[in-house]
């Protein structure tokens, strides 16, 4: 008797969830888990501007749970036997292991998840995709806007790059120097110094970043986050993917729209770009069963 | 293998917080530098000037080194009814910061030759400082100049060759060609990544040749 292979199953669409069981979701999840982490550092902001430092209370500064402040100071640190760059803490180095290893673990995670940063964002891109919504003119016109930066696309992957080279000149700054290069220049630092009104590099590419998230997604982690340079190469080696089913999809491009770092999802068929942080936007835009999962594998050789 | 997304979130959570977690457990934890990992308090020390930090305060900075308060206050050309409780890191201005504070006590701390007996002297001479109770400030006319040749965060390559300080010699202390003469010495070195006390010490000492 031989064995005939099973025909292929249409995929089938996923049922529409209604009502409040739509917020069942895990987008709903993981937004209410960034929330949780930018309210976390507003309250440590304002108790840290409140109190003030000639206070006798010791307060943390927002910046001691910066795990980029412990990449910038891991080199001191090891060399030093202990001691930091200015502005940096044993918190610095401690956060910076748990994105570390959460990066080894489950990708980019951390900025899907957690980076308040990329959930401002994530706001201000929300706020413009609302306004789109509701005024046919400023769609209208974002639309001709998309229709002629189309023609600098091809810049996009070499812009991609520019964020190692700000990963390499931060950490060999701090190396060398042995104070923080990129501090002035960083607009995390800007904005939870911002009670400071002290007028720094890092404010006018905050204002730049927030500018940028109206017209496209994670601007800042697409294409100058050293932090995220640094998760995403440690996320190489991670077990976790995101695999496209080809018999399940219909590629209706429907994943390729929802993913904030505008990777190119449907043509796809294993997701293990440095550039994927993981927060499953396009799975959860999926509309079809099956047609793209979450999956574990043996990194780098057996993600297929 | 396929995951839950949901699965997947509370994972990165647990993952993320359990190793922050894990170290806080471990007493692998400090969110200061006011506060030892034990929880003492950090004190600046006498012997070493590095142990500053931009937010301890004047009246820290007097007590520890045993330099009154208005010797501060002038050396800087800080306003003289500047309170000892005023973090340094509030004060900072092109004429003072704490690695301008840290240059200044470093070469108070440096031992002085006796020029009759050739014992080192340490020209810190006890003086009354500021006590943590009671702040006194003494007035003091808010435009000061500091003591002639002593190199100080102002004093550019200019005024060494003015004080007959050999080019040479400047540039054997600094590694390099002199830049343009009008450059301040401590922007210079801010600018090429050296650290100022050192090249202060080593220039002042050139200076004292010269007088």
């Amino acid at each position: 008797m031989t064995s005939q292979p099973l025909p292929v199953l249409p995929s089938r669409v996923k049922p529409r969830l209604r009502g409040w069981k739509s917020l069942l979701t895990h987008q709903t999840f993981r937004r209410v888990v960034q929330l949780g982490f930018a309210a976390f550092i507003l309250v440590v902001t304002l108790q840290h501007v409140l109190a003030g430092e000639s206070s006798g209370n010791v307060t943390a500064s927002p910046e001691a749970y910066c795990p980029f402040g412990g990449l910038e100071t891991l080199y001191k640190y090891i060399t030093s036997g202990g001691s930091f760059v200015s502005h940096t803490h044993l918190s610095n180095v401690v956060v910076l292991v748990a994105v570390l290893v959460t990066a080894l673990l489950a990708r980019s995670a951390f900025c899907g998840w957690v980076c308040p940063l990329g959930f401002i964002q994530d706001l201000v891109s929300g706020f413009s995709a609302f306004l789109r919504k509701r005024i046919p003119g400023l769609r209208k016109a974002m639309n001709a806007l998309k229709k002629r930066g189309s023609r600098l696309a091809f810049l996009d992957r070499y812009l991609r790059l520019l964020k190692y080279a700000v990963l390499a000149w931060a950490v060999i700054g701090a190396g060398v120097y042995g104070v923080m290069v990129f501090r002035d220049y960083d607009p995390w630092s800007a904005l939870i110094n911002i009670a400071e009104f002290s007028f720094t590099p890092g404010l006018v590419v905050l204002g730049i970043t927030l500018a940028a998230s109206f017209f496209i997604e994670r601007p800042w982690c697409r294409y100058a986050c050293p932090l995220g340079a640094a998760s995403g190469l440690v996320g190489k080696f991670s077990p976790m993917y995101l695999k496209r089913e080809a018999d399940a999809c219909k590629v209706c491009k429907v994943c390729t729209n929802a993913c904030p770092m505008g990777l190119p999802v449907h043509t796809a068929t294993t997701i293990t770009s440095a550039d994927c942080m993981g927060c499953l936007e396009c799975v959860g835009a999926c509309p079809r069963e099956g047609a793209l999962e979450v999956k574990i594998g043996i990194p780098l050789i057996g993600q297929k | 293998m396929r995951i839950n997304p949901f699965i997947f979130g509370i994972a990165v959570i647990v993952i993320f917080l359990g190793v922050i977690l894990s170290f806080q457990a471990a007493g692998i934890w400090s969110v200061s530098g006011k506060v030892t990992s034990g929880g003492q308090a950090v004190q600046p020390s006498a012997e070493d000037v590095n142990t500053i930090k931009g937010w301890m305060t004047l009246e820290q900075i007097s007590t520890v080194y045993n330099v009154p308060l208005a010797d501060i206050l002038a050396q800087f050309s800080l306003p003289a009814d500047t309170p000892a409780s005023t973090a340094i890191k509030d004060l900072e201005s092109d004429t003072f910061s704490a690695e301008d504070l840290r240059a200044w006590l470093e070469s108070r701390m440096q031992p002085v030759e006796s020029e009759a007996t050739g014992v080192p002297v340490s020209d810190a001479t006890p003086t009354p400082v500021v006590l943590p109770t009671e702040i006194v400030a003494t007035p003091l006319a808010t435009e000061h100049v500091a003591p002639e040749k002593t190199i100080t965060g102002k004093t550019t390559f200019q005024d060494l060759l003015d004080w007959n300080v050999p080019e040479e010699t400047i540039r054997q202390i600094i590694g390099g060609d002199l830049p343009a003469l009008t450059t301040v010495i401590k922007d210079y070195a801010t600018q090429n990544g050296l650290e100022f006390a050192p090249i202060k010490t080593a220039i002042q000492a050139e200076v004292d040749k010269t007088k």
